[in-house]
Order: structure tokens, then C-alpha cells, then sequence
């Protein structure tokens, strides 16, 4: 009996080291500027995940379509310091009697999914027929992300950058703040309540801008549309030079209390203080990442607006660590080795204009794809719907037929049929940008989705692309 | 609801734009019309790829070889035929008229088989271009023209099939914001990977009963006979699973057809196979030469029939779902280790008639 027993015990021992081989955790960036999003598409994850096992609605989650996946469930994570991502809230939100989308983030969440599943290497299932797969989302702000590229950007390259901005755009006025900092003597001393003062003017400018819609995408910091629990703290007093004459001279023989040399210590303390740290945590760490763009929002917007989101997400891009990872680089290193860019809310848009949707978000961000490419990196555009609110109808209309959705309107409350507009299967000149007008209808969430798996646009191939090849 | 057209404005006075526009839009009023079948038509964006022209062959005469012969032969028959049953009607009226009633039985049949036969051979030519609209319905990635043919495929394998099952499966699935490949995705992996594990089983089964056969045969020319007969039992069965059914004198289209692509791309399938069947054949070496060679038939009798399979699937196999000789080739082994032991003491007999033939 003795033979039996230390078999017993080597088994045990191998099962030890298959679970240490074989990746038990993945994490996922959902990135995404605000607006795109990033909320819905966790809950509907999340959503589709939990209730997997009674899902039919994934025909191409390969796992799923092997019957291999046994259960899910939230678990707690060891990162006891970030807030719990809220999914009752937010499928609570969705579910009721009057529904409505999910609040907006305004601060950072974390949610951690545990998978149990069958194995299917058949060489690890002899010693192991079973395995979990943790699986752990990240939620934030997207206005925080826009403070990535600032990373790579000293005080000076960013004022000449946000210089430039300010000036291709065309269609803001001169607003107070620009008024303000033209008065402004930066070699001088400048007393702290004056700074704040016309920090606060930059904000209001910055926040103005996003409202109207000329998103000025690259007017960072982040934190100063969304200042999280750092709301009135003395970093978040500065704003960027935009004299030409002063980011044209040299700043090494100015004083060290000159205001010139005040805003740039401020700058660098939030970037190395709240930026960086804030990066390192929650996207060093991560080896799968969806970026989110709301595709229909820039369409909507014209071509200044275009050429702006166009340029925020590669400078995004550029901002990630790329590079294959093995199990060895994996362990020390670990890097982003697959990444899924979505064009979110494709429910909004006849299915017969999927295809152009995505051609048009690949022609978007065809620079960073390319960079991205070179590395190695297993890259996919798709168009998706987190939470699908809308049905495609064939609608006669001056004696056209033509491929329509069909939903309720946000602002009005009322039942729509909604054909946007055609999107062409070529790249839209600056011309074809001001003769297409679109028309994309915002929905809100119908309330026949009693049934508690949502309904969705291809999540399945997200799931798939994203954590499918981690069900080995 | 506003539907704001894509017409751009350009300049008109451009003629040479106008021309290289006129085209390209003819051409994509073309693409619509998937449902034709038109195998030769290539979409913009795939299919750049040269090709080699059609030689001509310059000696018409070696072409009229073979037809030419054909009717002098039956020419000949026909004619010694009607002498014959002549010269019966002559010896005795009622012989006479029994051999004419066989002659026309013949005749008739012959034609049924020659014209069902023909019906197979149409059905898998077309089979061949269905797999090529698919394969451009999933290279395009276009939207709504996948169903009618995907409809067209289904009622083909119904009459032979119950399918009702995949089906709804297949249905409940599919929604209305799928585009064709994604669609023809779902329908290869609801209803066609059914069929494929069919015709595996069946390919499976055939394998092995030709294996145990040859290694119990005891002459090599009965060997021959055997994997002829088993083989196109097989082709039958596979092509029947997938929807267009090979009568006797189709058959022989596909096996020629089987061969080629064995001979041509099956190549690469036995590079990677060698391997694994190398280390396979160790272990049968060590049993008996004849039971050796009774796998080494199955093997090929499954190479064949994974060959059909490909033929006549609708939709061709991608890299996830083409099936592997390894599958069969364990049901192979196991089945035929299992007769081996259940027969321990014939075991020597086998060993001992192998090795005498081995002799001869």
C-alpha cells in the first residue's frame, strides 16, 4: 500500500506544477476615452460571462461551444485598496422598470471573475481534469487616460503641443483664459492664489471644450475635468504656456521662483506623483487590452473632430507596453500581447454597415496599428455592442429601401427608425467629410430586457479574442 | 430618417476619372450577384495573384484518341451484338427474344447508371463552386447574400440527412447583425461538424474493416480487390453524408479526383504525418508483417476518404476544424489490437502466414 500512497503524493506534486505552468490570470485593460463606453462593456462582460453556462447567444467563444466551461463567479481580489467595480448597480440600472445606461465612471474599480473550466490538453488532463482562470477588469475614468502621452512629454513639449491644438481649431473663440495668460509675465514671481486663479480659468476652458464638442481632446490634464480626490489640491494648479516667445527661449537662466519655473515643478510633480504611479498599478501589469472607440460620436462630429480623436488615440497607443510576452517574460515582465480595438455602440448602425465601421476605425488609427504590428502583436478591429438596444428593419422611404435601426431615442423617449447615413467603403476625404452628414441617433436601453443575459454584438468574439486561448 | 445618399460631387470635367469610376462601380454592382456561381470572377481585394494559362494543346489528334477508339470499340459491339442476336432469332425465335429483352434490360440500366452518375458528378461540380462562393462570401465579409446559398446547401443534405437538430441549433444562434462570414462560421460549426464526425465515424469504420481484412487475407491480389471495393464503399457513404451522393459511375470521377488532390496537396499531409505514423508502425512491426501492411491500407483508405471530405464539404475546412488522420488512426490501432488479443492463438497463425507470403 505504501507504492499507492507516493503515487498518490507525486500526483499531488505534478498537479502543483502543471497549476504553476499552465497561466491561472489575466488582466484586462479596457481603455477608452469617456463616452466610448467602458462601463457598459464591463457589465455586459461581466454579464455574459456569469451566465455562461445557460448562454447560447456565443456561438464563437470556442470554450463555451466545447461545453468546457463549468462556472463563473465574482471573487474578491487582493488589491484591497481600489473600490469594487459595481455590476448589480449597473445591470440593476439596466434591468428596471424606467432603464437607463449605467453611470459614468468617476473614479477607479477593479472586478475579478473566477472561471472554472474542463482542460483540454489531453496530456495535462491526465494529471488534472479541472482548472480556474482568474480573469481581472479594470474600470476608471476615461478622461484619466488622456494623461498617458503626457508621460512622455516635458512641461515645455506639452505647451508647444497644446499651443498648436489651439490653434488648428477653428472653431472656439478666444475665451477668458487665453486672455488671462496673455497678460501674464512668466519670468516674474507669481503669488499662488493668481496661479489658481488662472489655472481655474484653464479648467473651465478645457471643460467648456469638452462640452461643446470641439473636443480638444489633447487639452490635458485629465485630472482637471475629472479631479477625482485630489480636488483642490495645490497639483492641479498650473496650465501650459502658449507665448511663443517664451517656449522659444532657453529656461535655464531664469529663476527658480519665476512663475515659468513654479508651473513646470507642478507639472512634473503630477506627472511623476499621480500619473505615473497611477499608470504603474493598474496597466503594467496587464497582458490583454480592448481599446473602446466610439466611432459614431467622431462621425457625428465632422473632420476637425476626427483629426482630434484620430490623434488622441495614437498618441494612446504609443503609451502601452507592447511585445510578445512568453510564460518566462510573462512572469517578470509581463506585456501586452493581444489587443482588440472596438468600435463600441455598432447597434446603432444598420448591420450592413458593420464592415465599413470597421474600415473606417482601421483607416483611423492605421499609424498606431502599424507600430503596434511590428511588434508582434496579435492585433483585431471589430465593430461591437456591449448591450444591444436597437433591431435592424428594412424601412421603404421615398421609394428606397433601405437597411434601418430601429430603437428608442435618449433625448425624446420615443420609438425611432434611424438610418444614419452611408458610410463609404473608401477613406473619407476632407471634402467627402463635409458633404456626408450623419446622423447617429443616441438609444437608450429598451425595457423589454427583462431577461437577465443582455443582449450583445459580437461580444462573444471579444470574449474569444481576449481570454479564449487562456482555456487550454 | 434621412437618408443622405453617397454620391459625391467631383468634377465632371475630368473625363479620365469619370471612366476609372465608371468601372469601379460596375464592377461592384457585379459583386452582388454572389448567387451565380460564377467561380471565375475575383473581388477587388483578394485574388491578385497570377496564374498560369490553360495550355493549349496543339495536337488535336492525341485528343481524339481516346473518343474515337471508344466508338470503334462499341461500334464494334453493337454490331457483333446484332449479329448475334440475329443469328439467335434464326437458331429460335423465343431465345432470340429472351436475348433481346436482356440486351435492352442492359442497355437501359446502363443508361440510368450513365445518367445518375452524370447527375453525382454535376452535383459535386457544383458542390466545388459553392465552396468557392463561400470562400468568397468569407473573404468579402459582406453582409446578407450568405443565407439564400447557405438555404440551397441545407435542402441538398436534408434529403439525405436529418438535420432538423443542427438546425435549430444553427437558428437560434444566428442573428440578424451577423454578417456572411460570420454567419457561414455558425453554419460550419452547428450543422457541418456534425456531418464531419459522421463521415470520420464512417471513414473510421471502413478503415478498420479493410485493415482486419487485408490482415487476415491470405493472397495479395484478393488485397487489391479488397481495398477497391472497401474504398469505393467509402467514397459512397462520405459523399452521401455531405449532400451530393456518387453513384457507381460517378464514383469513378471522384476517386480520380481523390487521387490527384492525394497526389498534389496531400504532400504536405504526409510530411506531417510520416512522423507519427513511423513511430505507429514500430509498434505493428513488432506484431506481424500482414497485420503491417492491413494498417498501412487503412491508413490510406482514411487518407482517401479525409480527401473526400474535403471535396465535398460545402464549406472548406479552416485550420481549427480540418480533420486529422491522428483520429483515425488511434480508432485504427485500437480496433485492431483488440482483435488481435481477443485471437491470441490464430495470432501465431497470422504471424506464420504473413511470413510465408513474405517468402513467395
Amino acid at each position: 500500500m505504501s507504492t499507492k500512497s507516493s503515487v498518490k503524493r507525486l500526483l499531488g506534486k505534478a498537479e502543483q506544477l502543471v497549476e504553476r505552468g499552465v497561466d491561472k490570470r489575466v488582466r484586462i485593460a479596457v481603455t477608452g476615452l469617456s463616452k466610448a463606453g467602458k462601463t457598459a462593456f464591463i457589465t455586459s462582460f461581466m454579464n455574459q460571462l456569469l451566465h455562461v453556462t445557460d448562454n447560447d447567444q456565443l456561438p464563437f467563444f470556442r470554450p463555451v461551444k466545447e461545453g468546457r466551461i463549468l462556472a463563473t463567479k465574482v471573487s474578491s481580489y487582493d488589491e484591497m485598496h481600489i473600490p469594487e467595480f459595481k455590476y448589480k448597480q449597473s445591470i440593476g440600472y439596466l434591468l428596471q422598470d424606467q432603464p437607463e445606461w449605467p453611470l459614468s465612471t468617476t473614479s477607479i474599480s477593479q472586478a475579478q471573475l473566477d472561471v472554472r473550466y474542463q482542460i483540454k490538453n489531453e496530456w495535462i488532463r491526465k494529471i488534472q481534469k479541472q482548472s480556474h482562470l482568474t480573469i481581472d477588469i479594470i474600470d476608471y475614468p476615461g478622461e484619466w487616460l488622456l494623461d498617458l502621452p503626457l508621460l512622455r512629454l516635458s512641461y515645455k513639449e506639452w505647451s508647444s503641443q497644446c499651443l498648436e491644438l489651439i490653434q488648428q481649431n477653428k472653431c472656439g473663440t478666444t475665451t477668458d483664459w487665453q486672455e488671462q495668460s496673455a497678460q501674464l509675465i512668466y519670468q516674474q514671481h507669481l503669488s499662488d492664489e493668481e496661479i489658481t486663479e488662472v489655472s481655474n480659468g484653464y479648467k473651465t476652458f478645457i471643460k467648456n471644450s469638452f462640452s461643446k464638442q470641439c473636443t480638444y481632446n489633447l487639452l490635458q490634464p485629465g485630472r482637471f475635468v475629472l479631479p477625482g480626490e485630489l480636488e483642490g489640491a495645490p497639483v492641479l494648479d498650473f496650465f501650459p504656456v502658449t507665448d511663443t516667445d517664451i517656449l522659444l527661449s532657453d529656461w535655464d537662466s531664469l529663476a527658480q521662483d519665476s512663475l515659468i519655473r513654479t508651473l513646470e515643478k507642478r507639472y512634473d510633480y503630477y506627472k511623476k506623483q499621480i500619473v505615473q504611479p497611477f499608470f504603474k498599478e493598474y496597466f503594467e501589469k496587464v497582458d490583454r487590452q480592448i481599446l473602446l472607440v466610439d466611432c459614431l460620436e467622431v462621425l457625428n462630429g465632422g473632420y476637425q473632430n476626427y483629426r482630434n480623436m484620430q490623434f488622441t488615440l495614437n498618441e494612446l497607443l504609443k503609451s502601452f507596453h507592447y511585445g510578445q510576452s512568453n510564460w518566462l517574460k510573462r512572469m517578470f515582465n509581463p506585456t501586452i500581447d493581444k489587443l482588440l480595438i472596438a468600435a463600441t455602440k455598432a447597434d446603432h448602425v444598420p448591420p450592413e454597415q458593420h464592415r465599413p465601421l470597421e474600415a473606417f476605425l482601421q483607416a483611423m488609427l492605421q499609424e498606431a496599428r502599424n507600430d503596434i504590428r511590428y511588434e508582434g502583436i496579435d492585433l483585431e478591429t471589430m465593430a461591437i455592442s456591449s448591450i444591444k438596444v436597437t433591431e435592424a428593419v428594412m424601412a421603404e422611404h421615398q421609394g428606397q429601401r433601405l437597411m434601418c435601426v430601429k430603437g428608442i431615442e435618449l433625448d425624446s423617449g420615443e420609438e425611432v427608425i434611424s438610418y444614419p447615413g452611408k458610410l463609404g467603403e473608401q477613406l473619407l476625404t476632407r471634402d467627402d467629410w463635409q458633404a456626408h452628414q450623419y446622423d447617429f441617433i443616441n438609444f437608450s436601453v429598451p425595457r423589454n430586457l427583462t431577461n437577465s443575459i443582455l443582449p450583445h454584438i459580437r461580444m462573444d468574439k471579444v470574449l474569444q479574442f481576449l481570454i479564449g486561448d487562456k482555456f487550454r | 430618417m434621412k437618408d443622405k445618399p453617397v454620391k459625391i460631387m467631383t468634377n465632371k470635367n475630368n473625363v479620365n476619372v469619370e471612366a476609372v469610376d465608371e468601372k469601379l462601380y460596375e464592377e461592384q454592382s457585379d459583386k452582388s450577384l454572389v448567387n451565380e456561381m460564377d467561380n471565375g470572377r475575383r473581388s477587388l481585394s483578394v485574388g491578385a495573384k497570377p496564374a498560369l494559362l490553360k495550355k493549349k494543346s496543339n495536337n488535336r489528334f492525341r485528343k481524339l484518341f481516346w473518343p474515337s477508339l471508344f466508338t470503334f470499340v462499341a461500334g464494334a459491339a453493337i454490331y457483333e451484338s446484332y449479329l448475334f442476336i440475329q443469328d439467335l432469332f434464326a437458331f429460335n425465335g423465343l431465345l432470340g427474344g429472351i436475348a433481346t429483352a436482356v440486351a435492352g434490360l442492359a442497355l437501359v440500366s446502363g443508361a440510368v447508371g450513365l445518367f445518375k452518375g452524370w447527375v453525382g458528378r454535376r452535383k459535386l461540380r457544383q458542390r466545388k463552386d459553392k465552396q468557392q462562393v463561400f470562400k468568397q462570401l468569407i473573404d468579402e465579409n459582406s453582409y446578407g447574400e450568405s443565407q439564400s446559398v447557405i438555404d440551397d446547401v441545407n435542402t441538398e443534405i436534408s434529403q439525405h440527412l436529418d438535420i432538423s437538430g443542427p438546425m435549430s441549433v444553427y437558428s437560434s444562434q444566428k442573428q440578424q447583425v451577423h454578417n456572411d462570414r460570420e454567419l457561414i462560421q455558425i453554419y460550419s460549426q452547428t450543422v457541418l461538424e456534425g456531418l464531419d464526425e459522421m463521415a470520420l465515424q464512417a471513414i473510421s469504420k471502413h478503415a478498420t474493416e479493410s485493415a482486419v481484412m487485408v490482415a487476415l487475407s491470405p493472397l495479395a491480389a484478393a488485397d487489391m480487390a479488397l481495398v477497391a471495393w472497401r474504398s469505393s464503399k467509402m467514397l459512397q457513404e462520405v459523399s452521401r453524408i455531405y449532400g451530393c451522393p456518387q453513384t457507381t459511375f460517378g464514383r469513378i470521377g471522384l476517386t480520380k479526383q481523390v487521387m490527384t488532390n492525394m497526389m498534389l496537396a496531400g504532400a504536405s499531409d504526409m510530411l506531417a504525418d510520416a512522423g507519427a505514423e513511423l513511430l505507429g508502425k514500430s509498434l505493428t512491426a513488432t506484431v506481424s508483417t500482414k497485420v503491417a501492411q492491413g494498417i498501412g491500407v487503412g491508413l490510406l483508405i482514411a487518407r482517401m476518404g479525409i480527401q473526400t471530405m474535403k471535396l465535398c464539404r460545402p464549406v472548406e475546412f479552416t485550420d481549427d476544424n480540418k480533420p486529422k488522420l491522428s483520429y483515425i488512426r488511434k480508432s485504427l490501432y485500437s480496433k485492431i489490437t483488440t482483435i488481435l488479443k481477443k485471437s491470441e492463438p490464430s495470432k501465431a497463425a497470422i504471424k506464420s502466414k504473413g511470413e510465408q507470403h513474405d517468402r513467395d
